[in-house]
């Protein structure tokens, strides 16, 4: 019965939607935008995927470290087979904060240096009061040491699945071209078509040049978002208070 | 002619009902072999964080033990508890099939718990051991692997769980003992076994 009153306490956020998310709200919109920003790049470089979570509080009655790794996992933070993600949870009212390395970060990030970051660079910000400092030098010096342990592909998993949804709309929007333009021609013939009418009339060009343009010019306009790759993670990491 | 041409329709259906029944149960046979793969799998895991805090044992002995009279005895004890779960030989790649084995090596693994969080409780008492770097890493380390302990466990269990609940349920029922699926034990979840020792770093704050 506890049990159950336990879980039925906890709340498993959804993945989130950028790289840098504040939603407690203690960090200036121009410095969000610049750590978004980066991390994004730090992917698109790496192939790593680093996301701070700030929310005003735990969701949950375990403790920080176990209901992190719960969060991390779910939301897939880190690519699928390199694993190499990691989240900076921040709760501002519990004055609590956690690193959750992935399987794949933990030899770049140790549970030492998780601490050291913590301890270092990012609480003597919090202390102050001033969460732009503490999470600026934080996200650098996490950035810093992941570095170098990955190969980016100039991707993000949000552009690829961007990609992958994309290909099917622009087929739907041909297909609904080449539907309008029969329609249109056995109107013009008088009601019904012939099959010589169908394959004679060159709706092949329209087909494949249409395709090819769509495509492409979807696949340019896209980016920004967070998209968790299908990265795990085990437990490593360290946490801290403030 | 028409007794034959039932005859060839009953046979036809039963051939069609055989290929079902095959295709179900080969379906479910295969379920149990993936599920029993996933729980060694995850034993190995398992394994890999229990030696991983075995092997930061003898460091966090050396730089305890660096450190102005450290107890004596929390040293022995570590030691001691360390020295008994290097004795207990599991098969890294397979999961334990016996109760009691595995009983026993969780035993062995909570009194080297018990033994490094009184290790670190004691160590409280030592202001210079405490504000050395060495220790600051090790202490984190040490809780990062508790940490990792209890997720690996957890997920243990969980896929054990998911195994003995495919054994026990239709159709494996009938057949899963004639090829030797037998239920599985995990992590008995009693009280503080189960739960990584609670490491409180800041009680001394008096």
């Amino acid at each position: 019965m506890f049990c159950l009153t336990a879980l039925a306490v906890e709340t498993i956020p959804p993945a989130p939607a950028h790289y840098f998310n504040d939603y407690a709200g203690v960090v200036s919109a121009a410095t969000a935008a610049q750590l978004n920003q980066r991390l994004e790049q730090f992917e698109r470089d790496s192939s790593c995927q680093i996301v701070v979570a700030i929310y005003p509080r735990m969701q949950s009655d375990s403790a920080i470290e176990d209901y992190t790794v719960r969060v991390a996992q779910a939301w897939k933070v880190g690519q699928q087979d390199k694993k190499n993600g990691a989240v900076l949870f921040v709760f501002t009212q519990d004055r609590k904060l956690f690193i959750q390395t992935g399987y794949g970060l933990e030899g770049a990030l140790p549970d030492a240096i998780c601490k050291r970051i913590i301890a270092e660079e990012i609480t003597p910000g919090f202390k102050a009061g001033n969460f732009d400092a503490g999470l600026t030098a934080g996200v650098n010096a996490m950035l810093a040491a992941a570095k170098g342990e990955y190969k980016g592909t100039g991707q993000t998993v949000a552009r690829n699945h961007h990609h992958q949804s994309g290909l099917p709309v622009v087929f739907v929007v041909v297909f609904v071209v080449i539907f309008i333009l029969i329609v249109l021609s056995n109107l013009r013939r008088g009601g019904y078509y012939s099959r010589s009418g169908w394959s004679g009339s060159g709706w092949g060009g329209g087909w494949s040049s249409g395709g090819g343009g769509g495509f492409s010019s979807g696949g340019g306009s896209s980016g920004g978002g967070f998209s968790g790759g299908g990265g795990s993670f085990g437990g490593g990491g360290a946490g801290g208070s403030w | 002619m028409k007794k034959l041409a039932i005859g060839c329709g009953v046979l036809v259906v039963l051939g069609i009902a055989a290929l079902i029944v095959i295709g179900v149960a080969g379906g479910s046979y295969n379920h149990l072999v993936k599920l029993s793969q996933g729980i060694n799998s995850q034993w190995a895991q398992v394994q890999n964080v229990y030696q991983r805090r075995a092997d930061l044992v003898p460091n966090l002995v050396a730089t305890v033990s660096g450190a102005a009279n450290f107890e004596k005895s929390t040293l022995t004890e570590i030691t001691a508890a360390r020295a008994s779960v290097g004795q207990i030989k599991l098969d890294p790649n397979n999961a334990p099939t016996d109760q009691a084995k595995l009983a026993e090596f969780d035993h062995a693994q909570g009194a080297l718990s018990s033994a490094l969080s009184r290790l670190l409780v004691v160590s409280e008492r030592y202001p210079d051991l405490k504000a050395g770097a060495s220790f600051r890493d090790l202490q984190a380390q040490l809780e990062g692997t508790e940490n990792r302990i209890a997720v690996e466990r957890g997920r243990f269990n969980d896929a054990v769980q998911a195994y003995n609940t495919a054994v026990k349920s239709f159709p494996a029922v009938f057949y899963a003992g004639l090829f030797g699926f037998k239920e599985k034990p995990y992590f008995a979840a009693t009280p503080g076994a189960d739960k990584p020792p609670q490491v409180q770093f800041d009680f001394n704050q008096k």
